[in-house]
């Protein structure tokens, strides 16, 4: 019989050591305060770093469309005759510290729409070997003669080919272009052996060409480009100018506008941004912690204030149902 | 099927032809040899079997069955696709597999991977554990294949395994084995060629049932005998009914027919007879018990049956959301989107030009991506959670393991675990259940005087709850404790008698108890060693008692009993006496009263009558009012303590009397018409002018804790009622006794012992007395209702209880009337159904089920209760003493009724917490899983782009989120066990189904819309810009990646913030799960495979974990996510808080109780033979209007007649009845 219960009796008789947290009001205005107390500061911090970087905003797709064209965006942006130089001028509210970044900003571009994302061939892109490997590129697989598409896909061939030219005083700034990419996807998803073959030759030009002589790995834009957005309203990295930009600077920016986003009613921004640890400039996330944690104080304060107006008294028997409503009418003595 | 016939008619021409001269050379390798002479052979009727008994040969042609059983599901080559098509019997499964064939069409969104892995999963968990269940069967069915049994071979018994059994064989069984097949009965070791056998595996009937062989066979004993037995049997094919069997045995050329009298079924074992020898008939599956074996319909949960709810309305949120989706679809797309592509020759999907089409065709696409949303490891996680519960926690709780017996809880299906937290009604079966079904001798009245000095537990009882002490007395050197008797009175015992003043009158006493009865000693004729068979425990007791009190009946015989007696002359001196019995005038329901007429050795004549109070005292002879009058007063002083009466009267006879009486009795006794009314009313002639004796009182011991267990259930909410087959006094008494009934309550009585129906029964008319008792009931119950709803609506009105006999309740349970009853039943807080037949049992039990929709538990121990229990919602059998049947065809099965506390209030109640915890959790992280995916289709053109990676969501349920879940399904703990016993109240949470309404799915609801909404923006919103100095940008990949860090890091922590009781097991299994993530994306994105991956995921965990984005992403949204959840909580434990929560903090200080000990104590055990008597004088008396009454066992009437080779009718309730004498025999070889 003995050995009956000879197993892990603590387990099988439920008795296995336990802590029983519970949450009492003390518990209860306790964490919030601590969620405030620390939050806050985070908070402070993140938003003071997101203020410090500067930013400056430029919505040119209206702009650089030429007044006579001003209902036929479209006819415009597709006609190969029209000049779509467009020249804008920018000013400095603060000193930026180099390295500037420089972004384009697309709206309404669903870059995470299904047909698109599934648009690309990671094989090919990585491997000589899979040149012709297009199965999932579809429509843009392969030319009208069959010969396959490197890169493929639906991704590279809507790259994204404005281009911009930044001068101050009239002296140019360069654009780096290096490092633009993560580096992960640069040595191992973009081959080094791989170069653009058939691409942007079929009848509708999608966006960019690619320089055919550079690999793929080396072709930092469409590296760019081909790590899809989330949201249909992205940023992505068009360079980097490696010299500061004085307070009040005006800068020149010559646009070639060709990316056509008239069609979808898409918006495109310019943007140019310094960064601090945090990155961009972004106040969501400071702004975030600075409300959780001034909303758990808050609720804390409320907490003790209804500690103080209504209190209850821990394990408090009257607040037993069958002692609050007594004499159910079926209880045994 | 001609084949067979054929073959065997051509067999018995043979023999015919050739006697019996030995066919050997006949065997399985020439069978056409004998096929050939077919033709001439006059066909046997089809159906009939022939068997040649002790030939082997003879029988090998027709290839019976084999002796083997196999009770497997499934054989190795069936298990797979006999167990995947049970599994995808569940519309989960299957709903899996089509979104799995689904997820295989190009327009999936998503790899079949993710739903094929957790689907294969999660069939792989089910059929591993069907396999395990299935391995216990065939290692089961090995054991009893492989058991012993001695059959005949050559002039010898050999010892082969049941296995090996062949049809014709003929085998010996001994006494207490099982017999291994259907067997032909031939011979016994008893002398006139009967034996006894128990049935208990077949019916759950405990008493012996006789068995007698044909004359013809009686000799074949000896295996030299029986080695010559050549016979021939033909009988009816195998069936599965038990009680018929119709054949022929042909022996040495004379046919004699057969009947289920020679038939020993498999499954029964033999009794009483040291052994028997019989030839095997029908052999493993073809028996009639392997043929009766069927699946009981098995029980769901009614939690369970609220979950198939949820899961619907899952699927209704599944089809809005897709509704949602593939309407968007079809809005959203235009040919201006250029960049998708969409010429001309676009795949339907997305063709702009059939927007209806697109909008379809999304939909299948957006069922395979939101298909998280249904939970497919829910049952498989909810199975493992409640097995392991009743296997570990239930089947090994000390708590329900009783010591005497060694009989652990046994729950028998692992399905209801949780519908014992949610018990409202126990119906209870009375004898074997609330009481011990031990009758023990306990006070005597004699001469008007009271002896005994027990003090019983429903005095003691009674006693504390007025808050008296009864002080523990030594137990006095005279008294004897023993099965049946437990006595003590120092004037009595040791032959003191003789120095009371009225020592004739003991006398009497003495002599009726030992003479007038229907017991039967067996075994060894020593006082210490004797066994008493009696129909009912109180006769064993009363005889028993004479014992002890010095006069022995040790023997009878068909027209004497043998009275050993002692000090009857002088002390110490002792005496054999025969007296012969010249009639027995037997006990039955409606004379409720047995008389013996003896005639002493010197000539005297006496009738010996015992009985009811209520029919003795009507026949009692004039005068003599001060003995009556005390004696009725101690009747009533017996049944108020819970005790058993019956009166004792005699009557001396004059010879002439007697003659002329004797001559009416045996007239009446061979009538054919009417027999036992002519026999009443001849006992009435002579059952007269009685003097009055003195009356005896029979403790049937409360089971332990009773009482208290009752009060306990009662305050958790629970009502308990008592249904019972026994008569309605003892019924009432016994619910006095376990304070289900006091005297405050107002009692409703519908009983049909009342005088207007009787009146109209003895008319005769049935239809009449149908019509009039309907009548009688309805205007009862209409009457009841009425005052109950007065009493109801008063504040201070008294409690209401309700009695009704099972002749009244046949009519009210009429559709008619059975609204009534059902809203008066409700109203009282206790009901007690006597005299109800089993079938009522299970009509009252579901009538409360379908009628009153609550949930209900049934409680028994005898085959009676078998239909109750099966009616149940929850069914509980007493298990440890009794038949099988009741544990059969239970649910749970625990030793003692009190064990239900713990099994109701402990185990019940935790399991109901802890499923429901379990099942609205995992409704939350699915719902939240899914969401976060369903607001990324908003911003991805509704076209179904998956926002995780595939390996992300199929591990989802399977891994990252799969262990905490079983480990708070296993120890979640709000309070510990013995503060759920010390406030029972707790239990009414379940009742009231607080933890699975409606109500608190929506709030999990509203709080998984709440974090998916956080979860989804939060981390999008944070992931617009760089994130570190390198001013590098996220794509798709990473901002999903991170949010599903944050899913699967605040679902687990989600989980700890449910639990009451934090073990380390939560920690390791919580802080395992989220490392498993880590790991997991750690490997899985630094690796680059060779095959069809794009490789969205590469590296991303990297990228992220090098920016300052991460960590505060990772911080923050946990923690909003579950700001919510927490200031809920906060604001519902201050303002509204559950019960439990009030009572973990009363005790939040305690220690924490490693053990429950201090609540096992169960109220000091009445120890009644170390009381004294003059304690209870001290004690405010309960009065009580009623007395017990001894002769309720309704076995009674058919166990003599059944001794003496009468069949007599067995009432449905007989069964019930048991031999009480073997239980402890069997109780203590189980040891």
């Amino acid at each position: 019989m003995k050995d009956f219960f000879l197993v892990d009796s603590r387990f099988s008789q439920q008795e296995l050591p336990a802590c029983k947290p519970m949450l009492t009001p003390g518990l209860v205005i306790m964490a919030f305060i601590f969620i405030g107390t620390i939050f806050i500061p985070i908070g402070l911090v993140s938003l003071f770093a997101s203020e410090s970087v500067v930013e400056i905003v430029d919505r040119y797709d209206k702009g650089c469309i030429p007044e006579k064209y001003g209902k036929h965006m479209v006819a415009f942006i597709q006609s190969k005759e029209t000049n779509k130089t467009c020249l804008r001028t920018l000013t400095v509210p603060k000193l930026m510290k180099n390295p500037v970044y420089v972004y384009y900003q697309l709206d309404n571009f669903y870059q995470n729409h299904r047909r698109y994302v599934k648009s690309r061939n990671d094989k090919q892109l990585r491997s000589k070997a899979y040149a012709s490997e297009t199965s999932t590129c579809a429509p843009e697989a392969t030319t009208a003669n069959g010969s396959a598409i490197v890169p493929c896909g639906l991704i590279a061939w809507s790259l994204f080919n404005d281009t911009y030219g930044f001068s101050v005083k009239n002296k140019a700034l360069e654009v780096s272009k290096k490092n633009i990419a993560w580096k992960s996807d640069q040595d191992s998803k973009f081959g080094s052996d791989v170069f653009p073959k058939n691409f942007q030759s079929g009848g509708l030009i999608g966006g960019a060409k690619l320089n055919s002589s550079k690999p793929l790995s080396e072709q930092e834009d469409l590296i760019v480009w081909m790590r899809t957005a989330a949201l249909p309203t992205f940023r992505k990295l068009y360079g980097k100018i490696e010299v500061d930009l004085e307070a009040n600077e005006k800068i020149t920016v010559l646009i070639q506008n060709n990316y056509n986003t008239y069609g979808f009613e898409g918006k495109k921004k310019l943007v140019l941004s310094t960064t601090s640890w945090i990155g961009g400039k972004n106040d969501f996330l400071g702004i975030a912690y600075l409300t959780v944690g001034g909303l758990c104080l808050f609720l804390a304060i409320n907490f003790v204030l209804v500690y103080v107006i209504h209190p209850r008294p821990l394990g408090d028997p009257s607040f037993l149902s069958w002692n609050r409503n007594p004499a159910g009418h079926c209880t045994y003595g | 099927m001609r084949g067979w016939d054929r073959i065997r008619s051509s067999r018995s021409q043979i023999r015919g032809l050739g006697g019996f001269t030995r066919l050997s050379n006949m065997n399985e390798h020439q069978p056409s040899s004998r096929t050939v002479r077919l033709g001439r052979i006059q066909p046997q009727a089809p159906g009939h079997r022939t068997i040649y008994c002790n030939d082997r040969d003879a029988n090998l042609i027709v290839r019976f069955k084999e002796n083997s059983v196999s009770t497997t599901k499934y054989s190795i080559l069936t298990f797979l696709p006999k167990g995947l098509f049970e599994q995808f019997r569940r519309v989960a499964n299957l709903y899996f597999l089509m979104i799995s064939i689904l997820s295989t069409t190009p327009m999936s969104p998503v790899n079949p991977i993710t739903n094929v892995v957790p689907l294969s999963l999660v069939l792989f968990v089910s059929l591993i554990k069907e396999a395990f269940e299935d391995w216990k069967r065939l290692l089961n069915d090995r054991v009893i294949n492989s058991s012993p049994i001695d059959v005949l071979q050559g002039q010898r018994w050999e010892s082969i395994p049941w296995k090996k059994l062949q049809v014709g064989d003929i085998v010996r069984v001994n006494q207490d084995g099982f017999f291994p097949a259907d067997l032909l009965f031939l011979a016994s070791s008893n002398q006139d060629g009967v034996c006894y056998i128990e049935t208990a595996n077949l019916d759950g009937e405990t008493n012996l049932k006789i068995r007698k062989a044909l004359e013809k066979t009686w000799d074949y004993l000896t295996p030299e005998k029986a080695s010559e037995f050549k016979g021939e049997i033909q009988c009816e094919q195998p069936n599965n009914s038990l009680y018929t069997f119709t054949g022929n045995l042909i022996v040495q050329n004379q046919t004699l027919p057969l009947s289920p009298n020679q038939l020993l079924l498999r499954g029964c074992s033999l009794r009483n007879t040291e052994y028997i020898v019989g030839a095997v008939i029908f052999t493993g599956h073809e028996t009639k018990v392997m043929m009766n074996a069927m699946n009981v319909p098995s029980k769901r949960s009614t939690l369970e049956r609220k979950l198939d709810k949820l899961i619907l309305a899952l699927f209704g949120t599944l089809f809005c959301m897709c509704i949602i989706s593939s309407i968007g679809s079809g809005v959203f797309i235009n040919r201006k989107y250029y960049y998708l592509g969409l010429d001309e020759g676009v795949e339907s999907q997305f063709n702009p030009n059939n927007r209806f089409l697109v909008a379809v065709l999304t939909m299948f696409t957006v069922i395979t991506l939101f298909s998280t949303i249904i939970p497919i490891s829910l049952y498989v996680s909810i199975e493992m959670i409640k097995f392991i519960q009743s296997t570990q926690y239930i089947n090994k709780d000390l708590h329900m393991y009783h010591t005497e017996t060694n009989t652990p809880a046994l729950a028998r299906t692992s399905n209801l675990n949780e519908e014992l937290g949610q018990v409202e009604y126990i119906f209870s079966d009375k004898t074997g259940t609330l009481t011990r079904n031990l009758m023990e001798f306990f006070k005597c009245s004699v001469g008007g005087e009271v002896y005994g000095t027990g003090i019983t537990e429903i005095e003691r009882g009674a006693a504390e709850r007025k808050g008296m002490k009864i002080e523990e007395v030594p137990r006095s050197a005279t008294a004897v404790h023993e099965k049946g008797f437990n006595f003590d009175d120092p004037r009595i015992m040791r032959g003191a008698w003789r120095n009371e003043p009225n020592s004739d009158t003991f006398m009497e006493f003495f002599r009726c108890l030992a003479i007038c009865h229907t017991v039967l000693p067996e075994g060894d004729q020593s006082p210490e060693k004797i066994i008493y068979q009696a129909a009912s425990p109180d006769e064993a007791a009363l005889v028993t008692a004479a014992k002890n009190f010095g006069f022995f009946f040790y023997r009878r015989t068909p027209t004497t009993i043998m009275v050993r007696e002692s000090h009857v002359e002088k002390m110490g001196k002792i005496q054999d006496v025969s007296y012969e019995i010249l009639n027995v005038i037997e006990f039955n329901s409606t004379r409720k009263r047995q008389s013996v007429i003896c005639r002493y050795p010197n000539g005297r004549l006496v009738l010996y009558c015992k009985g009811a109070d209520s029919v003795i005292y009507e026949r009692l002879a004039e005068g003599n009012n001060g003995i009556k009058n005390l004696t009725r007063e101690h009747l009533v002083q017996f049944g108020s303590s819970g005790l058993r009466t019956l009166c004792l009267a005699y009557r001396d006879l004059s010879t002439e009397l007697y003659e002329s009486w004797n001559e009416k009795f045996i007239q009446a006794k061979s009538s054919l018409r009417d027999r036992e009314k002519k026999l009443d009313e001849v006992a009435e002639l002579i059952e007269k002018d009685l003097i009055l004796i003195g009356s005896t009182a029979i403790e049937d011991k409360l089971q332990e804790g009773v009482p208290s267990c009752i009060e306990t259930l009662s305050r958790a909410g629970i009502k308990i009622w008592v249904l019972t087959g026994d008569k309605m006094e003892t019924a009432i008494n016994i619910a006095y006794a376990c304070s289900l009934i006091n005297n405050d309550m107002k009692q409703f009585i519908i009983s049909s012992e009342a005088d207007a129906i009787r009146e109209v029964e003895s008319r005769g008319d049935t239809v009449e007395i149908a019509r009039f008792i309907k009548d009688t009931v309805k205007q009862e119950l209409r009457k009841c209702l009425e005052e109950a709803e007065h009493y109801l609506h008063t504040v201070t009105g008294p409690k209401l209880s309700l009695i009704i006999d099972g002749k009244c309740l046949m009519y009210a349970l009429d559709p008619s009337l059975r609204g009534n009853l059902l809203k008066l039943s409700l109203i009282c807080c206790s009901v007690v159904c006597c005299r109800v037949s089993p079938l009522q049992k299970a009509q009252v039990t579901s009538l409360v089920k379908k009628g009153a929709k609550k949930i209900t538990l049934s409680i028994g121990d005898g085959a009676n209760d078998v239909s109750m229990i099966q009616a149940a919602h929850v069914g509980v059998g007493i298990s440890g003493l009794e038949g099988m049947q009741a544990v059969m065809a239970s649910d749970f099965a625990i030793a003692q009724f009190s064990y239900l506390t713990d099994l109701l209030l402990v185990h019940g109640r935790w399991s109901y917490l802890r499923i429901c915890k379990v099942v609205t959790y995992f409704f939350y992280k699915n719902l939240t899983f899914t969401l976060t995916q369903f607001w990324f289709t908003f911003q991805a053109g509704f076209s179904g782009q998956r926002f995780y990676d595939d390996w992300f969501q199929s591990l989802f349920n399977v891994i990252f989120t799969a262990l905490p879940v079983i480990i708070l399904g296993l120890f979640d703990k709000d309070v510990s066990a013995s503060l759920s016993k010390k406030y029972p109240e707790l239990y009414k949470e379940g009742i009231r189904n607080a933890f699975f309404k409606w109500r608190v799915v929506g709030v999990w609801a509203f709080f998984s819309v709440y974090q998916s909404l956080i979860f989804y923006y939060f981390v999008t919103a944070s992931s617009r810009n760089g994130h570190n100095w390198s001013g590098r940008i996220f794509g798709l990949w990473d901002v999903s990646t991170m949010a599903f860090t944050c899913v699967v890091v605040t679902v687990n922590v989600r989980l700890l913030m449910a639990c009451n009781s934090i073990t380390r097991w939560h920690y390791i299994s919580i802080g395992g799960s989220i490392l498993a993530w880590f790991v997991f994306i750690f490997i899985y994105s630094a690796i680059m495979t060779p095959h069809d991956r794009q490789e969205n995921v590469y590296f991303v965990i990297y990228v992220l974990m090098s920016t300052f984005y991460f960590y505060f992403t990772l911080l923050l949204v946990p923690i909003v996510a579950l700001l919510g959840d927490f200031v809920y909580q906060g604001i519902q434990r201050w303002f509204f808080p559950y019960d439990y929560q009030i009572v973990q903090e009363i005790h939040r200080d305690d220690p924490d109780d490693s053990s429950r000990a201090e609540l096992l104590a169960i109220p000091s055990r009445l120890t009644p033979d170390e009381a004294r008597s003059y304690a209870i004088a001290l004690l405010p008396r309960e009065t009580s209007k009623h007395t017990g009454f001894a002769f309720d066992s309704p076995g009674y009437e058919s166990f003599f007649a059944s001794q003496a080779g009468v069949s007599a009718p067995q009432k449905a309730w007989d069964v019930a009845r048991r031999a009480s004498m073997r239980k402890q025999t069997r109780a203590s070889k189980k040891n």
